[in-house]
């Protein structure tokens, strides 16, 4: 029971003290934006990972929440705040409007939708120049006082992360979450079971709305610069791939997928050529060996290196509260 | 007006085309693969390829493109869909073939690189030809004649009859002694040739371009579920219908919009008439 306590303890502690640890900028700029696709891969977890949706144009909530902010906080000059707030409300309603034609949709239509609305998404930014900028892109503005610094972004980072983190985990934890697993799993067993299918669906779609559309904020401030190239499908693609590889129905399976597979084109130089085909490759290799993500397959190596111990009792009736019950039912 | 519908019909040929590979590969598999118009993608880069680089003949090129297309079609399969199908698992056979189209897409636009590159003429013809261009009119022709030629297929032959069997039903089709893995094999390996075909025949409509596999994925997709899953007349009109839509739409609102337009068409007939024009509605058993 330690290990399982100290773990996340000295992850969090490593997490908060990371700038000054971190060799140099480069690393805390990775970290950051490890950190705001992690905000988006958390609500998109819940779609993917938990009800089985595959929604694959979730870069496309991220290119609205990144815009919102950019034209809200820069070209309106309001405050950050009320940016970041803005970016997740219109994420979380061009969610819902996504959401309630294409939910009802089966798995490949559902899959097309999205795709098309990623694509939609960068048409309009490109038609709309006046508001957008077109293809020339519009400058992202940093966040205010103690958040100004890159580190103070990080932490930033950081706490959004964190919190977006806690309330996925206790939607994964309860009912929600099992409702949304038996709707992944089976349809027809789920609404026999009365779950509200395509509500459960359609909420926690939005939700996922919701993180996209601050990730995009926090996202387009990390860049400081937006344009409509920033947002490629392949970007959608990378989260759909975090998630798939780290595992679905986890949550700490999609964090080391996050981090990973950031972290690792960037630091390792021949992956970076190729890019998205690496991507392509890792997916493939992950559904034809295992496909129930990396995650279980730490677990499947952690039971076999210390197996489980099973307890062996042995049944015995207890004769003297059987006596005492009996004695009292005779009373 | 005249040039717009035109080159409305040559798009929309194409995107039926698609369809029509979609449809052989769901026949067999009941798989609607995202590779579809990454075939044809091929068909048309490697046609470019053979064309200029090589100055093969025309013949050789068409063959050599049909084959590269017929190659992926099978490679397809036996990656992607044969061990994943084996699993039951409904989801994972969309993970598989994305992942495949986007290993293919990247790999082409390393070794190609990532802008359009010029298709070469295949018939002698001046370029001010106008309306009777042959780029517009030889996408409409191969995808008539692949619509002919499949029905052909499938009411003439005993391989078309055992895709139709598997089709139908496919436990009672390997009841019956079909090697049904045989089959949807040899499915692909046809998929993919047509949709080679294609590619090469719409090569001087699209140019030889890397990305042209994810839109023709998804508007190939569009036209076949307006026109009706499993339906090749579906995919014919759905093609022309969509192709023209977004013509007209791009002459009179301007090219902005052209996505939007054709996934709103996609909507409509999915809130009107969810199996599509052609399609027929199954009943799920439960």
């Amino acid at each position: 029971m330690h290990m399982k306590r100290a773990v996340p303890v000295v992850v969090g502690a490593a997490l908060i003290t990371l700038p000054w640890w971190a060799r140099d900028m480069y690393q805390l700029h990775l970290a950051q934006l490890i950190g705001a696709y992690w905000v988006l891969i958390a609500g998109l977890n819940l779609v993917v990972g938990f009800s089985g949706q595959l929604s694959v144009g979730h870069v496309g909530l991220l290119a609205i929440g990144a815009y919102a902010f950019a034209i809200i906080t820069g070209t309106q000059g309001l405050h950050p705040a009320v940016g970041v707030a803005c970016a997740g409300g219109i994420g979380a309603l061009c969610g819902l409007l996504l959401g309630l034609p294409s939910l009802r949709l089966p798995g490949f239509y559902f899959a097309m939708a999205t795709l098309a609305f990623a694509l939609i998404v960068s048409e309009i930014i490109l038609a709309q120049g006046a508001l957008t900028g077109g293809g020339v892109g519009l400058p992202v503005p940093g966040f205010p006082a103690p958040f100004d610094t890159p580190q103070g972004t990080y932490w930033l980072i950081l706490i959004v992360g964190g919190l977006i983190t806690w309330l996925t985990w206790n939607v994964a934890r309860f009912m929600w979450g099992r409702g949304l697993i038996a709707i992944r799993d089976s349809v027809v067993t789920a609404e026999a079971v009365g779950i509200p299918v395509f509500r459960a669906k359609l909420t926690v779609f939005v939700f996922s709305g919701l993180t996209a559309g601050v990730a995009g904020a926090l996202f387009g401030s990390i860049q400081s610069y937006v344009t409509p190239d920033t947002f490629i499908f392949e970007l959608g693609l990378f989260f759909f791939v975090c998630i798939v590889i780290g595992g679905r129905g986890s949550i700490v399976g999609p964090f080391i997928g996050t981090a990973v597979l950031t972290a690792l084109p960037e630091l390792v130089a021949p992956l970076a050529k190729l890019g998205n085909f690496f991507y392509g490759l890792l997916l493939l290799v992950v559904v034809l060996v295992v496909p129930e993500g990396i995650g279980r397959l730490i677990e499947v190596l952690l039971e076999r290196i210390r197996p489980r111990k099973i307890g062996s009792t042995a049944i015995e009736p207890d004769l003297e509260r059987l006596a005492a019950a009996i004695r009292r039912g005779r009373a | 007006m005249l040039i717009a519908l035109v080159s409305g019909l040559a798009a929309g040929a194409l995107y039926a085309a698609a369809a029509l590979v979609y449809n052989v590969m769901f026949s067999t598999s009941k798989v609607l693969s995202v590779t579809t118009g990454h075939t044809s993608m091929l068909g048309g880069v490697f046609g470019a390829w053979f064309l200029s680089t090589w100055n093969l003949p025309i013949l050789v090129a068409l063959l050599g493109s049909v084959l590269i297309g017929a190659v992926f079609g099978f490679v397809t399969d036996l990656v992607a869909i044969r061990r994943v199908l084996s699993r039951t698992d409904e989801h994972l056979w969309l993970l598989s073939t994305l992942a495949l189209a986007t290993m293919v897409q990247q790999a082409v636009a390393l070794w190609w690189g990532t802008e359009p590159k010029p298709f070469p003429r295949l018939i002698p013809q001046s370029f001010s030809a106008g309306v009777v261009d042959q780029k517009y009119w030889l996408p409409v022709v191969v995808a008539l004649l692949m619509a002919l030629g499949l029905d052909v297929f499938y009411r003439r032959t005993l391989y078309g009859k055992l895709f139709v069997a598997m089709s139908e039903d496919i436990f009672a089709a390997r009841a019956r002694g079909i090697p049904t893995d045989r089959i949807r094999a040899l499915s692909y390996v046809l998929s993919g040739a047509m949709g080679g075909l294609a590619g090469f025949a719409a090569g001087q409509l699209t140019f030889a371009y890397f990305a042209l596999g994810l839109t023709l994925t998804l508007n190939g997709f569009i036209a076949l579920a307006v026109g009706g899953l499993g339906s090749n007349v579906g995919a014919l009109v759905g093609g022309a219908a969509l192709g023209i839509l977004s013509s007209i739409a791009t002459y009179y609102v301007g090219g902005e919009y052209q996505q939007t337009i054709s996934v709103g068409l996609l909507m409509l007939v999915l809130l009107l008439k969810p199996e599509g024009l052609f399609g027929s509605r199954n009943v799920r058993p439960v």
